[in-house]
């Protein structure tokens, strides 16, 4: 069957089987191989993407509970103020050793910052949580994403 | 050498960065190759069972199967792995590259479905009919070992792969002679490297050359390569291995899987290319498992805590196959077990048993049990005696001025400063005001761990240990035509940042900005042939080997300049950035020269080359390190367990450290938070659980537990480093440390917080439970009851 959906602001038609995962299409059928499968049962979220601005995990998705819907990948056209900042963020406080876990992680802080330019490291950590890193021992995210958080807020002060 | 070093040292962000935040990695599975078909491979669901009959004929009627292969289809095509290194106590094993007839473990393999799509290979794979007559199974190692036992491997008649003895001095006179016999067990669990990015290959067969491509994420590729052209009857030069970004390693992706070998295979036969990627599951289940260990230490002591003679007794279970040589993980333990302490008459005992489980292989710091095992038994003749546990390790530590030190297990010790890590983690924790205490809701402890972590492996340590194999590391550097300098190594990355702070090595060992460097590794073409990366050998064997190479280049460079200025020799000539300088006092001054024009001349005016000089600019150097370099650590950790659910929280967790030179305080220190943040996962919760049959029960992340953001604390890294005297930039490795200390700072931790109701624990991990129950059923109290 063909579905319709909009993938980083691009309507795409693609053909699927109705249990295709959209993990599997968006990396499979469209070469966006920024979203990572690491256990495909929603628990380490590096699959996670943006689903009409929120994050959800891609391996719990079917492609075709899409239709109509909008996906934002790490590659995504146009990144936002967030992802940005998030990014330098990540660079200078080495918060990435391996980066296999690290596209889940931006996609869900970039809706995060978004959503709550006012956070605190409490809230961080309780949202990373839905996140596994093996190499980094989650601190320097925590520093990161602390870092992105500020940086965004003077943005926004000026 | 460089007569000064710019930019080793500074913590530079990595140059890795860049392309993992933009999602243009490339890790296995996101290379396309153009009808690459798909594998899958149906697994037994037994612990131990006979394979009847295989029938795939519904497999292969489905649309988009090409074919299904079992073992026996296989055999033909690939040689056994056969392990049999000449050493004393081992037991030589052979496994085929899939089960003929018989599987040992659940995840064992069973047969291989090719087809267009990994959709199709799974459904085609539910439609193999198997026939399985169920075995006895034997999950237990301390079961395995018993005469009436099941065998796992019956060509070896046993269960008992490898028994190791070591004896220095007497030990066991002085435990006959000593006043007090002081006794203490450890048992750590099962574990697995869970790397996020799980196993994945893609082989590639062109007939016409005769040559086979393997794309997969290793931390060895010519080690690998070697492997592979073994087993499949081809040449060196028929095989390229390349690794590109890597999902993390953690000693999971060293050895040449049967999954893999078997794909290679396949891609030969059928002539078109196949890829395969692990699901979690399978990772979990089959990959490789690591650390499941149990010791038992005997000290002879005196009254004031000074051990006069100490014995170990080591119990490994290295599951159903041996990729490895059965001893080589446990020797280690044994061979370090003293670490820091002066020993004189040490021995050990291993023994290492088969059972029905996933076979085993190093993980980040497999000698990790041997800190917790020391210091465990410091901290339990501490309590025996009632004394002060760091007092008791004063005692019994070596002054610097017995360094170097012949170390009961046969290394030699040196270039450490134990006592100054230990004295200063004493005043940053606290130490002096701790005393172990409850106060109704919560036991208070405090743990210690003094952490002697052996990085560096070189040649002369594989040949004493009759472990086998090379230390050595290999590094090419080619000055390009333009200037930039290509540098490779025979390591390959997962995370490590090597593309970062090797380039800081090689423009200081040249004499060029990191930007000019080029770090190229991975790929067993174009990278010269090393025994790539394991251990904390990184800085070491591959800085070094670069740091050696650059240096020559160096020197060849300024010995062209030289001649380009009309002088016969290149005395007061200096490299910086890049640039051909005078070097002055206070100072330097231009010459005009720099690589670039250098490079011009070496590459396309030959003639313009002093006399004796050939034209081209490219540079190979090996270099085999010390046969063990040691860096040093002191953990050290406050924790509260709750009263009423058994909860453990940690209140400050801090390590004293010294890794050598540091190259990246950066890079150094994401690795040692992460290797402490790997050591208290496994310290708190993970745990590979099977049962009676054989069946594992931990086969998901939602069983196998590793730790999120809420499971670990704060890490303050303290540094008082000094450097090797006997390495190039008196580098000594890091990264496997952390976990050795975290596992013996918290367990020691939790023992002085249990010691308060009397109780103790000897098992990981320390789970809620586990503390729950030794606060209030006694379970501790019976085990400590023993000692002594």
């Amino acid at each position: 069957m063909i579905i319709s959906l909009t993938v980083n602001g691009e309507v795409r038609d693609v053909a699927v089987e109705p249990h295709y995962l959209l993990s599997d299409v968006l990396r499979d059928r469209l070469d966006l191989t920024a979203t990572h499968v690491g256990c495909e049962q929603g628990i380490c979220g590096a699959c996670t993407v943006l689903v009409d601005g929120q994050p959800a995990r891609a391996c719990l998705l079917f492609a075709v509970q899409m239709e109509g819907h909008a996906v934002t990948t790490l590659e995504g056209g146009a990144p936002s103020v967030e992802l940005r900042a998030l990014r330098a963020a990540f660079h200078t406080h080495h918060a990435q050793q391996c980066g296999f876990c690290t596209p889940g992680i931006l996609m869900t802080f970039a809706a995060y910052l978004r959503d709550h330019p006012d956070c605190d490291e409490a809230g961080v950590r309780a949202v990373l949580g839905g996140n596994l890193c093996r190499c980094t021992g989650y601190g320097p995210i925590v520093r990161a994403i602390m870092a992105a958080s500020a940086a965004l807020r003077e943005v926004a002060d000026v | 050498m460089s007569e000064r070093e710019a930019y080793v040292g500074q913590p530079r962000p990595r140059r890795e960065d860049h392309r993992l935040l933009a999602g243009l990695a490339r890790y296995v599975d996101d290379i396309k190759v153009t009808g690459a078909l798909h594998a899958a491979f149906l697994r037994s669901p037994h612990g131990h069972a006979r394979i009847v009959s295989i029938d795939v004929t519904a497999a292969l009627e489905l649309p988009g199967v090409v074919t299904v292969v079992t073992g026996e289809d296989l055999a033909e095509d690939v040689t056994d792995l056969t392990v049999a290194p000449p050493i004393e106590g081992l037991r030589p094993t052979s496994m085929p590259v899939m089960p003929v007839d018989r599987v040992r473990f659940q995840g064992d393999l069973v047969a291989c479905v090719v087809a267009a799509d990994r959709y199709v290979a799974e459904e085609a794979m539910e439609r193999i009919v198997v026939e399985y007559a169920e075995l006895p199974a034997v999950s237990d190692m301390f079961a395995a070992l018993r005469d009436d036992s099941v065998l796992v491997d019956e060509a070896l008649g046993t269960n008992l792969v490898a028994r190791r003895v070591h004896r220095a001095g007497d030990p066991e006179a002085r435990l006959a002679a000593a006043p007090r016999v002081i006794e203490a067990e450890f048992h750590q669990q099962r574990q697995t490297h869970a790397p996020i990015e799980t196993r994945g290959c893609i082989a590639q067969w062109d007939p016409g050359r005769e040559h086979l491509t393997l794309v997969i994420g290793s931390q060895v590729p010519h080690p690998l390569r070697t492997q592979i052209v073994r087993r499949l009857g081809l040449r060196d030069s028929q095989v390229s291995v390349s690794s590109p970004d890597v999902g993390g390693s953690f000693g999971q992706k060293i050895a040449l899987y049967r999954e893999e070998l078997a794909i290679c295979a396949l891609a030969r036969r059928l002539g078109r290319p196949v890829r395969w990627k692990e699901d979690r599951m399978e990772n979990l289940l089959a990959a490789c498992h690591a650390r499941e260990q149990w010791c038992r230490t005997r000290a002879a002591v005196d009254d004031t805590g000074r051990i006069l003679g100490l014995t170990l007794e080591m119990v490994e279970d290295f599951g159903a196959y041996c990729f490895y040589p059965a001893n080589y993980i446990s020797e280690v333990v044994g061979i370090i077990l003293t670490a820091q302490y002066g020993i004189a008459d040490y021995g050990y005992e291993i023994r290492v048993a088969l059972t029905n489980k996933c076979g085993v292989g190093p993980m980040r710091a497999p000698m990790a049990m041997a800190s917790w095992v020391m210091e465990g038994t410091l901290d339990v003749i501490a309590r025996r005696l009632g004394l002060d546990p760091a007092e008791v390790r004063r005692r019994n530590m070596l002054a610097d001025q017995a360094l170097p030190y012949a170390m009961p297990g046969g290394e030699t010790l040196l270039d450490v400063n134990c006592a100054e890590t230990m004295e200063t983690a004493l005043d940053e924790i606290g130490y002096a005001a701790h005393r172990p205490h409850d106060d109704g809701r919560y036991l208070y402890g405090l743990g210690l761990c003094n952490v002697v972590e052996s990085t560096t492996y070189g040649s002369r340590f594989y040949k004493n240990s009759g472990i086998g194999g090379s230390g050595h590391e290999a590094a090419r550097i080619i000055v390009e035509p333009d200037g930039t300098v290509s540098a490779s190594v025979g390591m390959a990355a997962a995370g490590q940042g090597y593309e970062t702070t090797f380039a800081q090595v090689v423009a200081d060992g040249v004499g060029v900005r990191p930007d000019d460097v080029a770090v190229t590794l991975g790929h067993s073409d174009t990278s010269p042939y090393g025994m790539g990366s394991r251990g904390g050998r990184g800085a070491t064997a591959g800085g070094g080997a670069l740091y050696l190479c650059a240096a020559e280049v160096r020197a060849h460079l300024l010995r062209l300049a030289a001649h380009r200025l009309g002088l016969n020799a290149t005395d007061g000539l200096g490299l910086r950035d890049g640039r051909i300088v005078w070097v002055r006092a206070g100072g330097s001054e231009e010459t005009g020269l720099d690589v670039a024009d250098l490079a011009r001349t070496a590459y396309f005016d030959p003639l313009a080359l002093p006399e004796g000089m050939r034209p081209g600019l490219e540079f190979y150097r090996t270099y085999d390190p010390p046969p063990m370099t040691f860096s040093n650590s002191t953990h050290a950790c406050r924790v509260r367990i709750a009263r009423e659910t058994g909860r453990l929280e940690i209140l400050d967790y801090l390590v004293v450290e010294n890794c050598g030179t540091v190259i990246n305080p950066l890079v150094v220190h994401g690795q040692q938070a992460g290797a402490v943040a790997m050591g208290l996962s496994g310290t708190l919760l993970e745990n590979v659980v099977y049962d009676q049959a054989g069946r594992n029960l931990s086969a998901t992340f939602a069983d196998y537990t590793i730790a999120t953001v809420a499971d670990i604390p704060a890490i303050r890294i303290i540094a008082r480093a000094t450097p090797s005297s006997r390495t190039p930039l008196g580098l000594k490795g890091m990264a496997e440390g952390g976990v050795m200390g975290a596992i013996g700072a918290v367990a020691n931790a939790v023992n002085d917080a249990l010691s308060v109701v009397g109780a103790q624990v000897t098992c990981l991990p320390l789970t809620p439970m586990r503390l729950h129950a030794a606060i209030h059923d006694g379970i501790g109290r019976a085990a400590q009851g023993q000692e002594g």
